[in-house]
């Protein structure tokens, strides 16, 4: 690890002083930004109310997301016009508060994405350390099933899903994870390709350690800073893959709000009720944004040889 | 390259029996398909019948043989709400879903292509920082909702296209726009850092000092290669293509696979959600087993290492 780190230092260090002042100051602001931003959703989801610590009252919504109000709905943002300060970015068709919506629509995309995160880099990591040192048929075969499942649709085995266990929150993580694992295994196993030759795994093997020792031991930490980065980069593929499965209908059902169930809401009020659909899709490209921009920050920093991912 | 072709032909129909089973048990995870067909005025006789209707009586081994067999026949079954052969279905299908995809294809592909290598060879430069940012956005915005977006302003608020479902040459122009925009930003990213690759390498630099035109080197002698990178993504790009045509058709009522396919997943039409999947499995397979026979013809060693 610590040879590592001073390694990618050594090659990152003279290309970041060439720089202009200028692109120094806009590769701060692509990693300040990002994190300022992720850290705020995640507070927000982390607090939209406290129900969680036993205090269902505390919430830092205006209102509660689920609470129909049909003599409000329909009420545009306070700049626009007819709108008031009380429904700060309006109401949909049922009178729902829109920006209440949206706090409580952040926890459920940042759950998904975070509870798939660890299922798949688990799995992932664990499929791509076998496949990489054991090599052989093991190898062969484990990669085998990698190819397919990237190359299979995740809406697809959503959608299986869907029809036969019905839209949950349970049925989303299980479809996104079922096949979310192999670009992990992809890319762990090419790294434990890479490091099973160094010379300290032929010395850990000269003096007996177990292969199962070595691979916890001695391959898994040498593949922390790559696994980081997926995990990072992920976190934008994923909130886009449960917003569009809540968006078809396959994904967290009504009324509990998803960023992507809100825009079906407003998929066909667009001419008279903008504000439904358009709130949720910023919120939705700003998080991916963010998400994509930190993991791109962060393997610059951590392992620039990365760069194709 | 005969043996390996045909030993990889046998990984891929074992992998199809995997996925075939996989996709029999997942639509039998939840125990009973016979529960969900079930209305609120069902008695206990009309399940145990709807159960015997769909051979759920059987034994789950004897079950899994019926349904293997069936599909090998090409027999993927009934539709339970349209009572016709889900066969049927896609076949009247696929042909809308191919108009849609094949011109968004060849827009995305071409676009990626100049973009891609505009990037590559203005590193850093205007252009080059427009087209990430493009991508960037693109890949950050949901296709859902850039599409729902472009119906507002075209559509409702200028006019200019209808809104949905298929007819003339104006009903294409916004589906197949907004499915490319989904698809172009992957692509263009992966043509650029291939492209820089190749333009670093010493082929390149051999030309330079041969002192051949700067156009003829980028156009012909670095693209060409470049245009194998698609190729090792191309089951990823496939799956995009999926995930993009099924959200697109569903935005304009579109016809097409993926418009009976989530009409199929609202109403829970199992039989009809089961053949699409195995209908991509079996693209996605001869996707994969095409691309791997192509490696192996240009890179003999893959032949002998795998074989």
């Amino acid at each position: 690890m610590q040879e590592k780190d001073s390694d990618s230092e050594i090659t990152t260090n003279p290309v970041v002083s060439n720089l202009s002042r200028r692109t120094r100051i806009l590769r701060k602001l692509t990693f300040i930004v990002p994190v300022t931003v992720l850290s705020l959703i995640i507070l927000m989801a982390i607090f939209a109310d406290l129900a969680w610590l036993g205090f269902p009252d505390v919430r830092l919504s205006p209102y509660d997301p689920v609470k129909m109000s049909l003599p409000d709905r329909l009420t545009p943002p306070f700049w626009a016009e007819g709108g008031s300060t009380e429904h700060i970015l309006g109401t949909d068709k049922m009178g729902r508060d829109i920006l209440s919506r949206l706090i409580f629509g952040a926890r459920i995309s940042i759950s998904v994405s975070l509870l798939v995160i660890a299922i798949t880099a688990a799995v992932g990591t664990i499929l791509g350390i076998l496949g990489g040192y054991l090599g052989g048929r093991t190898e062969a075969f484990l990669m085998r099933i990698t190819d397919i499942s990237m190359a299979f649709p995740p809406i697809l085995v959503a959608m299986l899903l869907c029809v036969s266990m019905g839209p949950s929150f349970v049925t989303v993580v299980l479809a996104i994870s079922l096949l979310g694992w192999a670009p992990y295994a992809r890319l762990i196993r090419g790294e434990a390709l890479r490091i099973r030759e160094e010379d300290f795994i032929a010395q850990a093997r000269i003096i007996g350690t177990s292969p199962l020792r070595t691979m916890v031991r001695h391959i898994f930490p040498n593949i922390i800073n790559p696994l980081i980065i997926v995990m990072t980069l992920q976190i934008g593929l994923l909130i886009i893959t449960e917003a569009t499965l809540s968006f078809l209908g396959v994904g967290i059902p009504p009324p509990a709000p998803s960023w992507g169930n809100m825009v079906n809401d407003g998929r066909n009020l667009v001419d008279t009720a903008w504000w439904i659909s358009t709130f949720p899709g910023v919120a939705i490209a700003l998080v991916v944004m963010s998400g994509n921009f930190f993991g791109d920050w962060l393997r610059d920093k951590l392992d620039p040889r990365l760069r194709q991912l | 390259m005969v043996r390996f072709i045909l030993i990889r032909l046998l990984q891929s129909v074992i992998a199809l029996v995997g996925i075939a089973m996989l996709i029999f048990i997942l639509v039998r995870v939840s125990g009973d398909p016979a529960l969900m067909l079930a209305t609120a005025t069902s008695t206990t006789e009309d399940i145990q019948q709807i159960r015997v209707n769909l051979g759920l009586d059987k034994s789950i081994p004897e079950q899994f043989w019926i349904f293997v067999s069936d599909v090998l026949k090409g027999d993927l079954g009934e539709s339970l709400f349209k009572k016709k052969p889900v066969t049927g279905m896609i076949g009247a299908a696929l042909p809308n879903s191919l108009k849609l995809i094949i011109p968004s294809w060849g827009i995305a592909m071409l676009g990626a292509l100049l973009l891609g290598v505009l990037g590559a060879t203005r590193r850093d430069g205007l252009l080059d920082n427009g087209v990430k940012f493009v991508a960037i956005l693109g890949q950050a915005l949901p296709g859902f909702w850039v599409a729902i977006v472009a119906v507002y302003f075209f559509s409702v608020r200028w006019q200019l296209l209808p809104t949905s479902s298929m007819g003339g040459i104006d009903h294409y122009v916004l589906p197949v726009f907004t499915l490319a925009f989904f698809l172009l930003p992957g692509m263009m990213r992966l043509v650029r850092s291939s492209m820089m690759d190749i333009l670093d390498s010493e082929y390149i630099m051999l030309a330079r000092i041969k002192g051949l035109p700067e156009r003829i080197i980028i156009w012909k002698h670095a693209l060409r290669n470049a245009l194998i990178a698609p190729l090792t993504v191309a089951g990823m790009l496939f799956a995009m293509m999926i995930t993009g045509a099924v959200v697109i058709e569903t935005v304009f009522s579109w016809p097409g696979i993926g418009w009976i396919l989530v009409e199929g997943v609202l109403a829970r039409d199992f039989p009809l959600v089961q053949a699409i999947t195995i209908m991509v499995a079996v693209l996605v397979l001869g996707i994969n087993l095409l691309v791997d026979i192509t490696y192996a013809y240009i890179d003999p060693r893959i032949r002998y290492q795998q074989t």
